[in-house]
């Protein structure tokens, strides 16, 4: 059964720090990760499925899947100084993967890919002792077409529902947002207004919205990455975000959400 | 998607340009090379001689331009400033 879900940004700065980067928006942020830790550590979940974007680490050009489930025995990858390893829930993954093809969805999965900071980072601050299992799965948002919000949204109630047919206690945690526009001219102007809308609108329940975005709009606003988001709220429905922070840096919009479902949302 | 896109379909033709800047990115055997030797490292990619300037350049505009993603230009260019300059972090 599906018993928490949240939203965490990612930003590599948030772990290992430059001089570029303001100390104590980094440290407000590591606030609200410590919030999702205590919630974690409360909510005692089985596992946490991570939806994170592939930061093209994953996968390269020899394969793109638009959506794809990790199932390999662990996982492991690293950043800068430090080196992560994580066990991976096998059964819970293989069921997703089953049952997620039996739907319909033509899902990707592997049992060897490093994955990256996309995963690494929130868990750095958030994995509650004793640890967790996870179960990593990756959608396409750097590689042109990605697949549309309509479809995370979908995916996201698949996962919801069969989740809610398992015994399982699972945490989702989508990873990624909101704003930035890494490699572009538009490096140091991410689209700010745009996020805090985004945030009223969860905030109100409707994230089901988000369903009804473009490709388009996501690209424009620095938001490719928000087909993670997308993902998990075809999971939650409309239940109303809960935003834990919004920081934003120079370069990135830095956001922490929960969405209290099941016995948090009675 | 538009060609105004932030991030395009790459090019059939940028393959090996992109292959080259994953490889600096997440390659750290090739991330060595490419420090010791630019040229040869782009030339052991197949890099033409166009895309190979744009790249020992660190020129994004021309990179992008080439075909690149930009954020595989992004990422690698990090990777190859955090150990060419030393670039002091607080790991938290």
């Amino acid at each position: 059964m599906l018993v928490g879900a949240f939203a965490c940004a990612h930003t590599p700065q948030l772990l290992a720090r430059p001089e570029t980067e303001d100390r104590e928006l980094v440290l407000r942020v590591h606030a609200a990760f410590a919030r999702v830790k205590q919630r974690l550590e409360a909510l005692r979940p089985d596992a946490i499925a991570v939806i994170a974007g592939d930061h093209i680490e994953a996968f390269f050009l020899n394969a793109v899947p638009a959506l794809a489930v990790y199932v390999g025995a662990e996982c492991a990858g690293t950043f800068g100084r430090y080196r992560y390893r994580f066990p991976i829930h096998e059964p819970l993954a293989r069921a997703l993967v089953e049952a997620g093809i039996e739907r319909g969805f033509d899902l990707v999965y592997t049992q060897d890919a490093p994955l990256d900071y996309a995963f690494y980072v929130p868990l750095h601050f958030t994995m509650p002792a004793p640890s967790v299992p996870l179960v990593p799965l990756h959608i396409n948002v750097y590689l042109p077409p990605q697949p549309t919000p309509k479809r995370c949204y979908e995916w996201g109630r698949a996962l919801g529902e069969i989740l809610d047919s398992r015994s399982e206690r699972v945490v989702l945690m989508a990873s990624g947002g909101m704003s930035h526009f890494p490699g572009t001219d538009r490096y140091a102007s991410p689209a700010f207004d745009y996020d805090r809308r985004l945030l009223d609108l969860l905030s109100a329940g409707r994230g089901h919205e988000l369903a009804a975005v473009t490709a388009e709009e996501l690209d424009r606003a620095g938001n490719i990455e928000l087909r993670t988001w997308i993902t998990l709220l075809g999971a939650v429905g409309d239940a109303k975000a809960d935003p834990y922070c919004y920081e934003p840096s120079w370069h990135h919009g830095n956001a922490v959400v929960e969405w209290p479902v099941g016995e948090a949302s009675l | 998607m538009n060609v105004t896109a932030h991030y395009r379909f790459p090019p059939a033709s940028a393959y090996r340009l992109n292959r080259c800047l994953f490889a600096i990115k997440s390659d750290a055997a090739f991330r060595s090379r490419f420090r010791a030797d630019p040229r040869a490292a782009a030339r052991e990619m197949g890099l033409g001689e166009a895309e190979s300037a744009a790249l020992l350049d660190g020129n994004r505009d021309a990179l992008v331009a080439h075909g690149a993603h930009p954020y595989l230009v992004f990422m690698a260019d990090l990777r190859l400033r955090m150990e060419r300059e030393a670039m002091t972090f607080e790991y938290f």
